[in-house]
């Protein structure tokens, strides 16, 4: 690279080996989050020394629009309101050493009435999001209920330009290598403002005209869109959006069209909100999107969104109990994503959650990292306004609870956990169209299939039970059949990832198994993944039933690949057997297997081998754990920093949903290491129990 | 009657929870009830049988089921015929049941969407979103499980503004402060300003405001209510306990026990406004009526209340009945929930 290059590199910050690069330096993507315009300016600098006391080098906030610019055309970046002066805040992190992340939204949530918005947005009728019968789309959000904006409103996004253009005459010149912010996010939670339902909205005259040039381009043209629904239409203007669910095979791949478009539509949005935060001169920065709970049913694909932004995180506000949702959502982004990432890890809540216990808290971020999350923004690090259990109060003082974030943010920069690789040789192919299809299945309408999953429930709870004419309901069952595959390895102690079937073919090669569940419907898309998988060598796993046409109505010409196994039914029986089959035949890997059941690990490798155990008792009764270790090794708790030497298992007593995390300080070398009992066994009857501590 | 620009802070997750458990203990038994059976980890896979909170939706056309399931436990595909709901809450062990027939949840949206105006507060938006759950409710579109009781109106929001104005009145503050172990665990401040509640205050900007308690709410109680009085409005109503006695007390419906417990210092109410004189009021004759010394170990309520009946005669015209104004009691609603949620969820 010439001189010139690696100068303008040096001038840049990008996302490389789990860290954002900046210039020679690297910064990994640990933030916290503190929001100047909720705290007297006069308690920011206490509230940032204390941030940064946890171990943290970067300091995340977001912009608020409605605060900001409280009347139309009246902006206030502090000349009126101290608190509003962002420029200050970002100068003072600067002089304090930390980095800035900065989420300018328009949209933010923040528990902000009207999610961040300003009245003269929402109120202006051209950008309010249209239901089916032309009314606004209404959020019922405390403090007040407002109409959400339409993402394809062409007013809406000139109002955003002008807030762009404001956010970066403060902005711009602190970005990086001038000051301090290295990171950007445009918008939050980008799924229509939770008002997801298949029907719901977007009916916005300038959302049907985007649904219409989607649609040729889905379906390369008029006559054959036609064809498709199965409307001879004379015109692109006679292409009208559903509306509600319609029975029967000709109308599937309308209403799939409809469900494909939701997602583009967000793509779409995303990608003229950066474009137009560069035109405005926030560039040169890794910028981020952030997807909420209920991914499973949301109108989003993380892999289709990193088209248009560097990385595409999940938010994370969990209770314990809900071990499996962090697990299955962390391996799905882990899996899906350039990088799992969340730029929300919840430490605390707003008051009209369900509450959160700072137990919850630490649990939820530490089974994350576990199952592979590789950076996450403390959300909130310093408490505010409509929020409480932040490990830092609003005075910038610690609570007795910091002390443990501490440790943890200690143990993640000390081991480097950023570039630690979990390694799995099982991928699970979550197929889109099913997602899509059992979207449009659902029939609690505003009740979405995410706000579902959100709650607890599953995304598919509230699906019809029609099949289509296919042989069973797909909707339903690929949901099921996954879980069952994932308790089964689960089980096994064989680790694995999800990934979503939009993802960049390369992701799904150099797995030893790789599983799909297909029945009679399948896209073109998921199918070449799979024939990408078979040919680095994947074992195939596939059915219970073979593709024959896809969800524009085409029919499939799939053959699998040779050596795919298909399931017959696809019970539960049938894949713990299919499981076990594989184990035998492949000699899959059991790192540090425990037991009893339910106590799970997850381990995380450098170039030396195992570097750090995660040791998991998700149930809430308390469990003695037997971990079986592939040699003596000297372990150290990344907590406390107690250290114990262990011979051929670990034996730990766990209370119930607890994690512990291990450093494992004498390493055996780099190779695949059979850690099944049986093959323990030999090794003598040497164990290491720990004391209390 | 709630601000946009409200204020909510002030706690760290001890004092919330502390708090949530008191006035909505069901929300936080949710923390510890175990996920549905596909995601529950215990070793026997069994789902950890609870009622509490749980849920079954029922969605149909009107020939058939379209889609059933129980909130903890998924799907009821067996269903084919959504029937009686109460023979359904039976049947799948749900503390509620809500049947929906296709498009009602649609509809709704829909009717809210028209008739929310700009300038429409929280409470008026909730009003009118429950005033079209009922026209669907009364139309059978939607129905619940246990039936909502007819009896109870919608209030207006110029009733609910009457009652609000009985409750906290203009410019005015309320204050509950809770202590364990001899700490403020937890507290709320409210407060209304320009008629609507603009600021609701937890124990960590009380302690801010008053600096060093003692630790016994007994003597305590004044420091916070001049704190408040100084930094956020004159106190209408302060009550002040421990955490446990007002848990007690938010759960026993009987007359007498709020008389007995302010009588015998368990609770301290101060300032008290004239509505509360007047229910306490009541709640002494009431006692009284029944034997006071049997019923309250020998504390002569009468004579402990001597001053306060006299007030209370002195206001009694001056304040309109809370009952009369919303047309139920909300304190008996009250405890009747929190008692219907401590029962034990299955036999």
């Amino acid at each position: 690279m010439s001189r010139a290059g690696n100068t303008a590199k040096k001038r840049r910050v990008r996302l490389e080996g789990g860290v954002l690069r900046v210039g020679d330096d690297e910064q990994p993507l640990y933030s916290g989050a503190m929001h100047y315009f909720r705290l007297r300016p006069e308690r920011w600098r206490a509230g940032l020394v204390a941030l940064k006391d946890l171990g943290l080098e970067m300091v995340e906030t977001y912009v608020p629009w409605s605060v900001h610019e409280r009347e139309r055309g009246k902006l206030d970046f502090g000349q009126g309101d101290p608190r509003l002066d962002l420029g200050r805040f970002l100068d003072m992190a600067a002089e304090e050493g930390l980095r800035a992340f900065v989420r300018p939204g328009p949209h933010i949530n923040a528990e902000l009435t009207d999610f961040g918005l300003p009245r003269f947005v929402l109120e202006d009728k051209a950008v309010q999001a249209r239901s089916p019968r032309q009314n606004p789309v209404i959020l019922s959000f405390p403090p007040r209920m407002f109409p959400v904006p339409s993402y394809a409103s062409d007013t809406y996004h000139r109002l955003v330009g002008g807030w762009f253009d404001a956010v970066a005459e403060v902005v711009k010149p602190r970005l990086y290598p001038d000051g301090n912010v290295v990171l950007l996010q445009v918008d939050n939670e980008a799924t229509g403002f939770f008002r997801d339902g298949p029907f719901g909205q977007d009916y916005h005259p300038d959302a049907v005209a985007l649904y219409r040039r989607f649609l040729l381009a889905r379906h390369g043209d008029l006559e054959a869109l036609g064809r498709a629904h199965g409307e001879p239409y004379a015109s692109v203007d006679d292409v009208v959006p559903p509306t509600e669910f319609r029975p029967g095979r000709q109308a599937l791949t309308q209403l799939l069209d409809w469900a494909a478009f939701r997602e583009h539509l967000m793509e779409h949005a995303l990608g003229r909100m950066r474009r137009r935060m560069s035109r405005a001169g926030l560039s040169g920065v890794p910028v981020v999107h952030n997807l909420p709970l209920g991914d499973g049913g949301q109108a989003a694909s993380v892999p289709a969104l990193e088209k248009t932004v560097s990385l595409v995180g999940f938010d994370y506000y969990h209770a314990a109990r809900e071990h499996r949702t962090i697990k299955r959502r962390t391996l799905a982004l882990a899996g899906s994503s350039k990088l799992a990432y969340a730029p929300e890890m919840g430490a605390g809540a707003p008051p009209w959650f369900t509450p959160l216990s700072h137990e919850d808290s630490l649990y939820c971020a530490q089974v994350a990292c576990a199952y592979g999350l590789r950076g996450f923004n403390l959300y909130m690090t310093v408490d505010r306004d409509r929020w409480y259990g932040a490990p830092i109060d609003a005075m910038g003082r610690p609570r007795p609870e910091a002390r443990a974030w501490k440790a943890f943010f200690a143990f993640l920069t000390r081991t480097r956990f950023f570039e630690l690789e979990r390694k799995a040789e099982v991928a699970l192919v979550i197929p889109r169209e099913y997602r899509r299809l059992a979207r449009i299945s659902h029939t609690l309408g505003p009740i979405s299939p995410s706000t579902l999953e959100a709650i607890g429930a599953s995304p598919v709870d509230a699906c019809r039970r029609d099949t289509y004419g296919f042989s069973e309901p797909i909707q339903l069952r690929y949901w099921h059949m996954l879980a069952s595959f994932a308790r089964a390895l689960t089980a096994a102690g064989i680790p694995y990832l999800a990934i979503d079937s939009d993802a960049p073919p390369k992701r799904f090669e150099g797995y030893a198994v790789v599983y799909s569940p297909t029945w009679e419907l399948a896209d073109d898309e998921r199918l070449a993944a799979l024939d990408a998988a078979a040919n680095s060598g994947a074992r195939l796993v596939i059915g219970p039933r073979l593709p024959e046409v896809d969800s524009r109505g085409r029919a499939t010409d799939w053959s699998a690949p040779a050596g795919t196994l298909v399931l017959d039914a696809g019970g539960d029986d049938e894949v713990t057997e299919c499981v076990a089959q594989l184990d035998q035949e492949l000699g899959l890997a059991h790192p540090f297997r425990a037991h009893p059941t339910p106590v799970e690990t997850s381990v995380h490798d450098d170039a030396d081998g195992p570097r750090v155990l995660f040791v998991i008792n998700p149930s809430r009764r308390a469990q003695r754990a037997s971990v079986v270790l592939p040699r003596p090794m000297r372990l150290r708790d990344a907590l406390s920093l107690t250290a114990l030497d262990a011979g051929a298992t670990l034996e730990l007593d766990l209370p119930g949903q607890s994690c512990r995390i291990f450093e494992l300080e004498s390493r055996p070398r780099a190779r695949r290491t059979s850690t099944r009992p049986e093959a323990s066994a030999n090794q003598g009857e040497s164990k290491a129990k720990e004391s209390a501590s | 009657m709630i601000s946009p620009e409200v204020r909510v802070e002030g706690w760290d997750q001890h004092s919330w929870t502390l708090l949530m458990g008191l006035f909505a203990p069901g929300v936080v038994e949710r923390m510890r009830t175990a996920e549905r059976a596909e995601d529950d980890p215990s070793p026997d896979g069994a789902p950890e049988r609870t009622r509490e909170g749980a849920l079954v939706i029922v969605v149909d056309s009107r020939e058939q089921v379209l889609a059933a399931f129980h909130t903890s436990r998924g799907r009821a595909d067996e269903l084919d015929d959504a029937g009686d709901p109460e023979a359904l809450a039976e049947r799948f062990g749900a503390r509620r049941v809500l049947i929906v027939r296709e498009g009602a949840l649609e509809e709704l949206v829909e009717r809210i969407a028209l008739r929310l105006r700009p300038d429409d507060d929280y409470a008026t938006q909730w009003l009118t979103l429950l005033r079209a759950l009922r026209e669907l409710t009364a139309a059978g579109r939607i129905r619940i499980w246990p039936t909502p009781k007819k009896s109870v109106p919608i209030p207006s929001p110029a009733t609910l503004k009457r009652a609000l104005d009985l409750l906290l009145p203009d410019g005015r503050a309320i204050v509950f402060g809770l202590w364990h172990a001899q700490e403020l665990a937890t507290a709320v401040v409210l407060r209304r300003r320009a008629g609507a509640i603009d600021l609701v205050a937890g124990p960590d900007l009380l302690r801010e405001w008053a600096g060093p308690l003692g630790g016994d709410f007994r003597r305590d109680y004044r420091v916070l209510v001049d704190a408040v009085t100084r930094s956020v409005a004159p106190v209408h109503l302060g009550v002040f306990a421990e955490a446990e006695s007002l848990r007690r007390l938010l759960r026993r419906p009987e007359a007498g026990a709020w008389a007995a417990a302010a009588a015998t210092r368990d609770l301290v109410i101060h300032p008290m406004p004239p509505y509360l004189a007047v229910a306490l009021g009541a709640d002494v004759a009431n006692s009284a009526a029944r034997g006071a010394a049997a019923l309250l170990g020998g504390v002569d309520l009468l004579r402990a209340f001597r001053p306060l009946l006299g007030y209370v005669r002195s206001r009694v015209s001056e304040v309109a009945s809370l009952t009369a104004t919303l047309g139920f009691n909300p304190l008996d609603a009250l405890a009747q929930n929190l008692r219907q949620r401590d029962e034990p969820d299955e036999p």
